[in-house]
């Protein structure tokens, strides 16, 4: 039988589906590639110009790498810097450049949020074959999620009072959760089979009612409960693995999930190349 | 803390009322207001030495301690005649000290440039000074025609308690504090030296003015006849300084009254005191013992033998008595030539014995009844009292310690001058005074107030000591808790370790009373209700209790009256009748058979421990102590009153418990060692430590960038602004045996949780530069080394600028924000004299921050930038080998940061952020954690502030039902337990897994301080094996046993590797001949002077040859010439070298020093037979 991917529900940052007649092997690689192998962009080199607020540098700068940039199309927008041919030297194919600037100049305490990164142009017109990649960007690649949203809360870098500053240039560059967690395009990957224990393989510990003890989840209405007089079957395998799937919007949901089938399916056909 | 003040607690996390708070601090009164009630004993105390103290004066005349010890030194006289004429004096010159006075801080008036002249802490600490304010003194005299002279001295500079009535923050609301970069919360109660928070520490001292029975075995070695009884009671004058009197028991029925003055011990017969204080006849004393108990032939017997030991005195009269003691320590007192001696037979009894009462005849009451107490304990009727129970113990306030100081030097400085004059006098010897404080250590009395954490911080100022004395007792017994202690001193507070025991923490809400009381007028009233006054003649000592107050006979009673007598007494102090103050403690004694001595003791002095109950009969608050508490009966609940015996009923069942142990989380679920233990690392924690970071000038300070609100927390968590200064952050916590690297108490950390910010820290390092301390200063006149680049180094400004403009200004000091590493210049300065710049480099190991630059300018305010203070910041994100804990006394270290996708998750994705092994809890039995997990996670989960009080739940209440039933409704399993599923394959788990939320502690203990790993590296000069420390890079001691270890195991080439190739390898050429490894000679062959001398002497191929067997060679040689010029057989020297050589080794004389070998030793061997050379002890190898 062909895999079948169902959703269930979808919202732009969250996609909730049931995924069939795949082995358990596939499944769990699926839910770790969402985790962790999804490239996407993040600050990940920071000059501080001026800091006088209360925050020491490094951990202004931690904060400013765990905020989530827009990273659609990450593939084709930029490239890794090690791929790239300034070596090392990151030019336009392979980062992008944010400066933040605030002062407070009046006698309140001022939040500074992911709404005051701006993107720059790059100096670095890199070398050579100049690539696609920046052409290929959408509108707001490389900023905030929800900058210039009415309707999204900023993320809150740090406060400042009257007569402080914060003026820092960052490098966005393009990375995967492996490396660091700020890649991660995944806040949560729920992940479940097999609702009713009827593989047994788990045992749930109880005190004296397992069933009463033990809540069904939302997921345990997608199967039958095991009769009565059921027989174990000890052949049976899991087939059908519930996934919801939480983003923290660098990527929208259904990108991740696109992008995770079409990984699978290009090693596929590597794998069956290798193998022929 | 009474019902009334505690708020009702709501299930939230105030985070924005905190908040607020913060921004706005109030600008009347404080934020939190328990925190100044809590350090109260330290600044009353403090302000009690002063007259203006604002404390309540009760009987007293209102005067400060130091008016009061001034008061007790007196006079001193002088006359001024050399001392031949025996008759005549000469003038007589009376010298005392009017008053002394301290100033509060001030910059002194040689700084022309201040607009406010008051000095604030914050600045002091800044500019690592120390916070202190003028001392003047009025010294009076008389001159010879016997008019008053009077002079202002200056004492120097005396350091000032902050926040005390002294200290320019008196009084400041927590807005006006931060206005003076201090912490919101401040409550000062220390003192600020030499940049440092220094307080002194609370001491536990004998009760005062209580006569305590003592069986001390070691009274036997005392002198001939004394035996292991006696009494003794710690006399306390008004100004706070005390007199021990001790009353010894002797084999032959009578007693010896023993004290010390000036480090050395006195005894009188007990007689002689009783007749020298009022003159009583025989008869008088007889009845006084006996109180008509003629029957009792003990007594009877022993005070016969008493009064006939008299008998050898041949004195009638209390005047011949008194002038018999003044005759004896005149010598010894040194008072006034003039005086006679029964005068100064007065004066020792006022200054020595029983000083807290004034009058003789009450002297002389008391002493009577100190020896029917020590007469009852003899036969059996009492049974001796131990002083290491809080019942028999008080506090020695840091205040009383710190007038005691200044007592003894006013009375030095008076005494001083009196020998100086003396001496210009009569050109005599020098004397050296130093009168005992009556305390049995001279040290150790002050600790540093270290703000590594807010928990350890408040815990410095609640920490009571028992002595140093203590601390070296072989016997454990002073350590021991014992039930009297309950309520006042925290039984799982203390270190495990060497202090255990002795270092203890007082009671959340123990009060230590700083005022004296009004109870002048409670004799009278007791009177009034039944009790006889102590002057009738004919009380039957059988059916009375003797009535005391503060150590003075106020009356008699009959059992029956004086309970009467005590139960009115509370009922009237709890309903605030007739003026009973409220902290009078009532400790009435009931007759008993070989128990405490019986009787009614009142007592209202200050430094006693006191704590809130609730009385029952009245439904009032009361407040007791350690003497009476013994004789009640609290009940810890309401629920546990039992009608007819509880007297009491305590306010809230974890009062006994400090502040620390109160904020453990279901502390009543764990055993109770891991509660100890979890006092130990809340302590130990890397938390905040200030919110003024930029102001303080710490040596190092620890700082938990991360910090959280914990989400289970107990009542007082928010009470003791736990909030204002987080100490851990909530971890997802799995108990799981995941991955192996979770063994022997290892954590596994996740690596996204850590990439996240979980647990990341600081380290705030201090560094001085002082140009006063560096080579080539001027110790005097104007400085020579100035801050700044010379011209030198700025003339390469350009293209190829000088690299240490990347750290350092124009002005020689490094840009804040700048990145150093180990060698980097930190800062410049160039010398008048050389006009070479010269750099002070940056000396750590790691990577630090310039976070603040401190320039610390003079006092005056007028020299040049001479020292500036270098605050560091070290990034400390948690690494592997950091140690972590829960608040349950479950600490770990962390073993691997696994990758996220790896870990362990639940079937909502969560994934743990700790994952810690299930081995951790079985022998521990901490199952507060267990809870603390669950309640956690049902909280998280709902949004709720858990309460973690302990003793909120019982068996029909439980706590895993309640949090069970949270957990449930937000859709999770009853017992906290979820299906989870290997993050490698994706498999659920066979067994479903303990996951909850739990807030975890990072701990100052780091592998970045403590690693210790070298290869190759400094080795000690003189044996060239490898030097020891950390600090210097040195090894780790492969020591006897480790090497026994290798022997057993066989490995002898690992042996060889430690002990020779990587410690002192060498090589040495020793001798075939005589097998010396020392006696190694070199010629240069090369230059060919060998040659030139004619002959070749045999060397070995580099030129080397064994001078000892050269010489041997050569004389023998030259022997033999001369035997061939003579003809005669030549004489063989005696006592060869070759002694010590097996015989097939002396291959013949041939080499003549010449054979030599390399053999491969160790260095220090070397050096061992250089030694043993040196002592006339020969080694000799045996080369194979």
């Amino acid at each position: 039988m062909d895999p079948v991917l169902r959703i269930r529900e979808y919202q732009r940052d969250r996609v909730n589906f049931v995924l069939e007649n795949v082995d358990l092997a596939m499944a769990n690689s699926l839910r770790r590639v969402m985790m962790a192998d999804l490239p996407t962009v993040a600050i990940d080199l920071v000059v501080v110009e001026a800091n006088t607020t209360v925050l020491p540098d490094e951990f202004i700068v931690h904060r400013l790498g765990m905020v989530p940039l827009v990273s659609t199309n990450c593939d084709a927008a930029i490239r890794y810097t090690r791929d790239c041919n300034c070596e090392g030297e990151s030019c336009e194919f392979c980062s992008m450049i944010l400066t933040l600037h605030v002062k407070c100049n009046e006698s309140i305490t001022m939040d500074v949020t992911s709404n005051h990164l701006e993107l720059q142009p790059h100096p670095e017109k890199g070398i050579e074959e100049a690539g696609e990649e920046p052409v290929r960007r959408t509108e707001n690649f490389g900023l905030p999620v929800g900058k210039n949203d009415p309707d999204v809360d900023p993320i809150l870098i740090c406060k400042i009072r009257k007569g402080q500053e914060l003026k820092v240039k960052c490098q966005v560059k393009k990375g995967i959760a492996k490396e660091h967690a700020k890649w991660s395009p995944c806040s949560a990957v729920a992940f479940e089979y097999d609702p009713h224990n009827k593989l047994r393989h788990t045992s749930y510990w109880y005190e004296t009612d397992e069933k009463a003890e033990w809540p069904l989840g939302e997921n345990a209405r997608e199967e039958e409960p095991s009769r009565e007089d059921e027989l174990f079957d000890f052949n049976a395998k899991p087939n059908k693995f519930y996934f919801d799937v939480e983003t923290d919007g660098s990527l929208g949901a259904q990108e991740v999930v696109m992008k995770v089938c079409d990984t699978f399916a290009s090693s596929e056909n590597v794998a069956d190349e290798r193998s022929t | 803390m009474p019902d009334s003040e505690r708020t009702h607690r709501q299930p939230t996390f105030s985070t924005l009322e905190r908040e607020k708070l913060f921004k706005f601090p109030p600008k009347q009164g404080s934020s939190y207001k328990i925190l100044n009630e809590f350090v109260a004993p330290h600044i009353e105390s403090f302000n009690a030495l002063f007259d203006d103290s604002g404390l309540p004066s009760g009987d007293g005349n209102g005067k400060g301690l130091l008016s009061l010890g001034l008061e007790d030194i007196g006079e001193r006289v002088i006359f001024d005649s050399t001392g031949k004429d025996t008759d005549a004096w000469g003038n007589r010159m009376r010298l005392w000290i009017d008053s002394v006075s301290i100033s509060r801080p001030m910059v002194p008036d040689r700084n022309k440039y201040v607009k406010d002249r008051r000095v604030f802490p914050s600045e002091t600490r800044e500019r690592l000074a120390s916070y202190r304010g003028r001392m003047s003194i009025k010294l009076c005299w008389t001159d010879p025609s016997g008019q008053r002279q009077e002079v202002t001295k200056d004492c120097g500079l005396a350091p000032i308690m902050v926040r005390s009535v002294r200290c320019n923050l008196r009084s400041m609301s927590s807005s006006e504090l931060v206005k003076h970069n201090e912490e919101a919360e401040e409550f000062g109660g220390y003192f600020v030296i030499n940049g440092n928070e220094r307080l002194i520490r609370y001491l536990i001292l004998p009760r005062r003015n209580h006569v305590i029975s003592l069986l001390r075995p070691s009274f036997v070695n005392r002198g001939p006849s004394y035996t292991q009884y006696g009494v003794q009671i710690r006399c306390v004058r008004p100004d706070q300084t005390s007199c021990t009197n001790t009353l010894h028991y002797l084999a032959n029925g009578s007693a010896m009254f023993r004290f010390s003055w000036r480090k050395q011990e006195y005894v009188i017969p007990i007689m002689l005191i009783l007749k020298a204080l009022v003159g009583a006849s025989d008869k008088e004393i007889f009845e006084g013992i006996m109180m008509q108990d003629y029957d009792n032939t003990f007594l009877t017997g022993r005070v016969e033998l008493l009064l006939r030991s008299y008998k050898m005195f041949t004195m009638r009269t209390g005047e011949q008595a008194l002038e018999y003691l003044g005759e004896k320590f005149r010598v010894v007192l040194g008072m006034a030539e003039d005086m006679s001696n029964s005068a100064v037979g007065a004066l020792l009894i006022r200054k020595l014995i029983l000083v807290h009462i004034e009058n003789p005849r009450e002297k002389y009451r008391m002493l009577l009844f100190m020896l029917r107490k020590l007469y009852s304990l003899v036969n059996g009727t009492c049974c001796a009292d131990n002083p290491d129970s809080p019942q028999h113990q008080e506090v020695l306030l840091p205040g009383q310690l710190y007038g005691m100081i200044i007592k003894e030097r006013l009375e030095e400085i008076l005494n001083a001058i009196r020998t100086f004059i003396n001496v210009d006098i009569r050109n005599g010897s020098n004397v050296d005074f130093n009168d005992s404080l009556d305390l049995q250590q001279a040290s150790g009395f002050t600790i540093v107030a270290e703000k590594l954490n807010w928990q350890r911080y408040i815990s410095h100022f609640r920490c009571i000591h028992r002595g140093a004395f203590f601390a070296e007792l072989k016997t454990t017994t002073v350590r021991k808790l014992l039930p009297e202690a309950w309520g006042f001193l925290c039984p799982v507070h203390t270190p495990d370790g060497s202090p255990c025991g002795l270092l203890n923490h007082l009671a959340r809400t123990c009060r230590i009373v700083t005022a004296p009381l009004t109870v002048a007028h409670i004799p009278a009233l007791l009177a009034k209700h039944g009790m006889s006054e102590p002057f009738s003649s004919c009380i039957d000592g059988r059916t009375n209790l003797c009535v005391q107050l503060d150590g003075h006979v106020i009356g008699w009673a009959s059992p029956a009256v004086a309970r009467q007598l005590a139960t009115n007494l509370r009922i009237w102090k709890t309903e605030s009748k007739n003026e009973i103050p409220m902290d009078l403690e009532i400790g009435m004694v009931p007759p008993s058979i070989g128990g405490q001595y019986p009787g009614l003791f009142l007592f209202s002095s200050r430094s006693r421990m006191m704590r809130p109950v609730k009385y029952l009969l009245n439904g009032r608050d009361d407040s007791i102590g350690p003497f009476e508490q013994v004789y009640m009966d609290i009940s810890c609940t309401p629920e546990e009153i039992e009608t007819g015996v509880s007297t009491h009923v305590e306010h809230n069942p974890t009062n006994f418990l400090s502040i620390l142990a109160n904020l453990t989380p279901f502390s009543d679920f764990n055993q109770s060692p891991r509660n100890i233990y979890q006092c130990q690392m809340g302590k130990q924690t890397m938390g905040t430590p200030s919110t003024a970071l930029k102001h303080r000038t710490d040596n190092k300070l620890y700082r938990l960038q991360t910090g959280q609100s914990p989400v289970v927390r107990p009542a007082l968590h928010n009470t003791y602004a736990m909030d204002a200064f987080p100490n851990g952050t909530n971890a997802v916590v799995a108990v799981i045996s995941y991955t192996g690297y979770d063994m022997e108490d290892a954590m596994i950390l996740n690596k996204s949780a850590h990439e996240r910010g979980f647990a990341y820290g600081t380290v705030y390092k201090s560094q001085i530069i002082d140009l006063k301390d560096m080579k080539g200063a001027s110790k005097t006149g104007a400085p020579t080394l100035h801050f700044g680049l010379g011209p030198e180094v700025k003339l390469h400004s350009g293209e190829n600028e000088n690299s240490c403009l990347k750290f350092l200004d124009w002005d020689g000091l490094p840009y804040i924000g700048t990145r150093l590493n180990s060698g980097d210049p930190i800062a410049a300065y160039v010398d008048d004299v050389t006009r070479r710049t010269k750099f002070v480099k940056y000396k750590g190991d790691e990577m630090a921050y310039v976070d603040e630059v401190r320039l610390i300018g003079e006092e005056t305010g007028d020299a040049e930038l001479q020292k500036v203070h270098i605050t560091l910041r070290i990034t400390r994100s948690p690494v592997i080998g950091d140690k972590f804990s829960s608040r349950h006394g479950q600490k770990g270290v962390c073993s691997q940061k696994w990758p996220a996708i790896d870990m362990p998750f639940s079937e909502s994705g969560m994934q743990p952020d700790v994952i810690i092994n299930p081995h951790a809890f079985p022998s521990r039995m901490t199952i507060g954690m267990l809870v603390e997990s669950m309640a956690g996670k049902a909280g998280a989960m709902h949004g709720l502030a858990q309460d973690a009080t302990p003793f909120k739940f019982s068996e029909q209440d439980t706590a895993v039902n309640y949090f069970g039933e949270q957990l449930k409704a937000a859709g999770y399993n009853y017992y906290g337990n979820e299906p989870m599923y290997s993050g490698i394959t994706g498999q659920e788990f066979a067994a479903d897994i303990y996951l909850g939320v739990v807030y975890y502690q990072r701990l100052r203990h780091m592998v970045l301080d403590k690693f210790q790993v070298r290869t190759t590296g400094p080795v000690d000069p003189i044996t060239r094996q490898p030097v020891k420390g950390r600090k210097r890079a040195g090894g780790i001691r492969f020591g006897e046993m480790e090497r026994d270890a290798l022997i057993a195991h066989g490995t002898s080439f690992l042996l060889q590797d430690r002990l020779m190739n990587c410690s002192d390898y060498s090589t040495a050429w020793v001798c075939r001949t005589c097998g010396s490894l020392i006696s190694l000679g070199y010629e240069d062959i090369s230059l060919g002077e060998v040659f030139a001398a004619g002959s070749r002497k045999p060397t070995g191929p580099g030129g080397e040859y064994c001078r000892t067997c050269r010489a041997a060679a050569e004389q023998e040689d030259e022997l033999e010439r001369k035997a061939l010029e003579t003809g005669q057989q030549p004489l063989h020297p005696q006592g060869s070298l070759s002694v010590a050589i097996s015989s097939q080794n002396v291959l013949g004389r041939s080499s003549k020093g010449g054979d030599l070998d390399v053999v491969a030793v160790p260095y220090v061997f070397r050096y061992l037979c250089a030694e043993l050379a040196s002592m006339g002890i020969a080694v000799s190898l045996e080369i194979q």
